[in-house]
């Protein structure tokens, strides 16, 4: 009797243990969180906890009738690509993830190849890294689904920025471009493009961590070009910028990466500045209730200031891939079968801060914004949806 | 090209100043403690945020904001100094493993109030100087000029007044110095402090000329050591003419060669350096 009323009471703790352990959808985060390549991690790291909380804290989603939770391992790469192997072997051997978000760094991105790719099939990487795009749709690397939108081609923003700067008449450009994989990526995307468009260019690499630049802006202005592209993140930005203008090297920019706060920071001192941001939070919040919800509720969240500058870099894998990811589970009626989730993913278009799609490789369509800012901060915001299929 | 070479050799000395300030640091801890302190660059990131939250925030007027500033960094140093370095005096490794960790600590203490979004400060002086086509940012200027004295006056100050006698007696015979009454805890401390407040100095005027995020602080006591070794370990004189050589190595060799190996060419000046004169330029023999 006693046995049996033991064996019942077992029977029914490892039926409820096994049923919670059913209940909890992993997913793993590897971007860097922390170090000087953080700008290009850190909003993933906002954005994705508060999108678990909130669905969570709603009670879950049901995938064939059955309620998960979500549970978030974010791991902080520092932007390492030692430590994020380490990582992402932890994630999958140790956590059994079924969903990595990031990394958006290339380096990183690269690193971690070789050893993701083992694991085809069982997982989905889903990040924003620039060197990422050159294994979509191979075989073997259908784990690889690329969370951000690519500058060139039909949906491509670059091409679009080029033929904006094309009608400004703009001959010469000059690039100062971080000497990394990023870079180096960025680069060549955007010499072919100016060189498709009839635009000559001059190109200069700098070692990422420096601060000084007027060496360099000082070799590029000698070749009188009508605009500068500098670098592809903020935290050079603000600083060529700075220079440029108090050197009276450069007045007129065109960034494809990065914010609109450098340009902001010294609208006072520059004549043009071009830029692509995935979206302009300052416009949309006044005009885009789901934007201004959001703006709120990372306010609430993490009780500080929302970081407008970095806010549009949560257009890759954040707060609305969480959504997306659980829209896709749910579509495809499993939350294991990963082949069939990404076959779902592929097919849905999600309606959240973004409109985001991705095209039959796995590459990300979303709308962005073309922010052309003129001298003492008047703005300009043309908003493009890509053609999508 | 003359007027590039010399605006950038001039652009060179003005940034070799901040690392010399730091390699001054490095120097004067080095030479009473026996400790390299790595964490002379957070005390830098310090100097700077400080600068920074008390012109852009608070709402003073940058001159006012930089003793201040200077102070919030000599504080955290002299915290760190009672509470961690101050039981490693006889344990230099121990002493150099803290400063190790305290970078870790600073850098993520400044991320998670300020997070990783760059800061830049507001003009503090717009525009330019220009002679006969070359062209130097007034900030700049005034950053090198006040850089520049507060070494000199350091430099005075060591070898004028009887605490600048004391240190080096300290440096020189430890033992020899506290039987002649030299307080050494005190002194010990005192140079850590100093040390610090003059990384303090230089972050709080760098934070004038770039932006600023938690990490700078790793770069400019890489560009200390580099300039106390160049100059000589020891040799106050050694670390501004190290970090200005730095300065002005790595400015003209992105002229003529590629900008992206900047920080290889002033690697191969110290290794040259060091090949012919193994104490740096000017240490002892």
């Amino acid at each position: 009797m006693r046995f049996s009323g033991f064996a019942a009471f077992a029977g029914a703790a490892l039926l409820v243990t096994t049923a919670f352990a059913q209940d909890v959808v992993k997913i793993g985060q590897i971007e860097a969180q922390t170090g000087p390549n953080s700008v290009n991690g850190w909003m993933s790291s906002q954005g994705v906890p508060m999108a678990v909380d909130e669905i969570n804290k709603a009670g879950g989603f049901q995938v064939a009738g059955k309620k998960y939770k979500l549970e978030l391992i974010s791991l902080d790469t520092r932007g390492d690509p030692k430590e994020a192997t380490v990582q992402i072997k932890r994630l999958i051997e140790r956590d059994k993830v079924k969903f990595v978000f990031g990394p958006f760094l290339s380096n990183v991105f690269a690193t971690i190849l070789p050893y993701a790719e083992q694991f085809n099939g069982k997982f989905l990487l889903m990040g924003g890294a620039t060197r990422a795009h050159e294994y979509l749709g191979k075989p073997g690397y259908e784990f690889v689904v690329r969370t951000w939108s690519w500058d060139t081609g039909p949906q491509g923003f670059g091409e679009l920025m080029t033929d904006y700067v094309k009608k400004l008449g703009t001959k010469k450009i000059a690039m100062l471009m971080q000497n990394d994989q990023g870079g180096q990526v960025v680069a060549s995307i955007y010499e072919d493009l100016f060189k498709k468009a009839g635009i000559e260019t001059k190109l200069e690499f700098f070692e990422p961590g420096t601060k000084d630049f007027s060496a360099a802006l000082a070799k590029l202005a000698a070749w009188k070009p009508d605009l500068l592209f500098p670098g592809y993140n903020d935290s050079v930005m603000y600083d060529i910028m700075r220079q440029s203008t108090e050197g009276n090297y450069f007045r007129r920019f065109m960034v494809a990466r990065g914010s609109m706060g450098p340009c902001l920071k010294n609208k006072a001192e520059i004549d043009d500045c071009i830029v692509y941001v995935p979206k302009y939070f300052e416009e949309a919040e006044k005009t885009n209730d789901k934007v201004k919800k959001f703006v709120a509720a990372y306010k609430a969240f993490y009780k500080r200031d929302f970081p407008y500058d970095q806010a549009p870099i949560c257009s890759q894998s954040c707060y609305d891939h969480v959504y997306m990811l659980v829209a896709a589970m749910q579509k495809a009626g499993t939350v294991d079968d990963v082949t069939a989730i990404r076959k779902a993913l592929l097919s849905i278009t999600y309606e959240g801060l973004w409109k985001i799609s991705f095209d039959e490789k796995g590459e990300q369509i979303f709308d962005f914004d073309v922010v052309h800012m003129k001298r003492n901060g008047e703005i300009k915001v043309t908003t493009i949806d890509p053609p999508r299929k | 090209m003359t007027q590039l070479l010399v605006t950038q050799i001039l652009n060179g000395i003005i940034v070799g100043t901040l690392y010399g300030i730091i390699a001054l640091g490095v120097t004067l801890t080095f030479g009473i403690t026996g400790i390299v302190n790595f964490a002379l660059g957070q005390f830098m990131m310090v100097g700077a945020y400080a600068a920074w939250y008390l012109t852009d925030v608070v709402g003073l007027p940058y001159p006012v904001a930089l003793l201040p500033a200077v102070g919030v960094a000599a504080l955290a140093g002299l915290v760190v100094d009672q509470l961690l370095f101050r039981f490693t005096r006889d344990n230099l490794v121990n002493g150099l493993l803290v400063s190790i960790g305290l970078i870790a600590v600073f850098e993520s203490t400044a991320l998670l109030i300020w997070t990783s979004s760059p800061k830049e400060m507001n003009f503090v002086m717009s525009g330019s100087l220009s002679f006969a086509g070359i062209s130097l940012p007034k900030t700049k200027i005034v950053v090198f000029a006040t850089l520049s004295a507060v070494i000199f006056l350091t430099f005075l100050a060591l070898m004028r007044t009887w605490l600048g006698r004391a240190a080096y007696a300290y440096s020189q015979n430890p033992e020899a110095a506290r039987l002649m009454g030299v307080r050494t805890q005190l002194l010990q401390s005192g140079v850590v402090v100093y040390s610090c407040a003059l990384a303090g100095l230089g972050g709080a005027l760098y934070v004038s000329l770039y932006s600023l995020e938690p990490f700078l602080g790793g770069m400019y006591i890489l560009k200390g050591v580099e300039a106390a070794i160049l100059g000589g370990i020891g040799s106050l004189v050694g670390s501004l003419v190290g970090g200005i050589l730095l300065g002005v190595i790595e400015a003209v060799g992105s002229i003529y060669l590629p900008t992206a190996f900047r920080d290889a060419y002033g690697l191969i000046l110290v290794v040259i350096v060091l090949i012919f004169r193994p104490s740096g330029l000017f240490g002892e023999r």
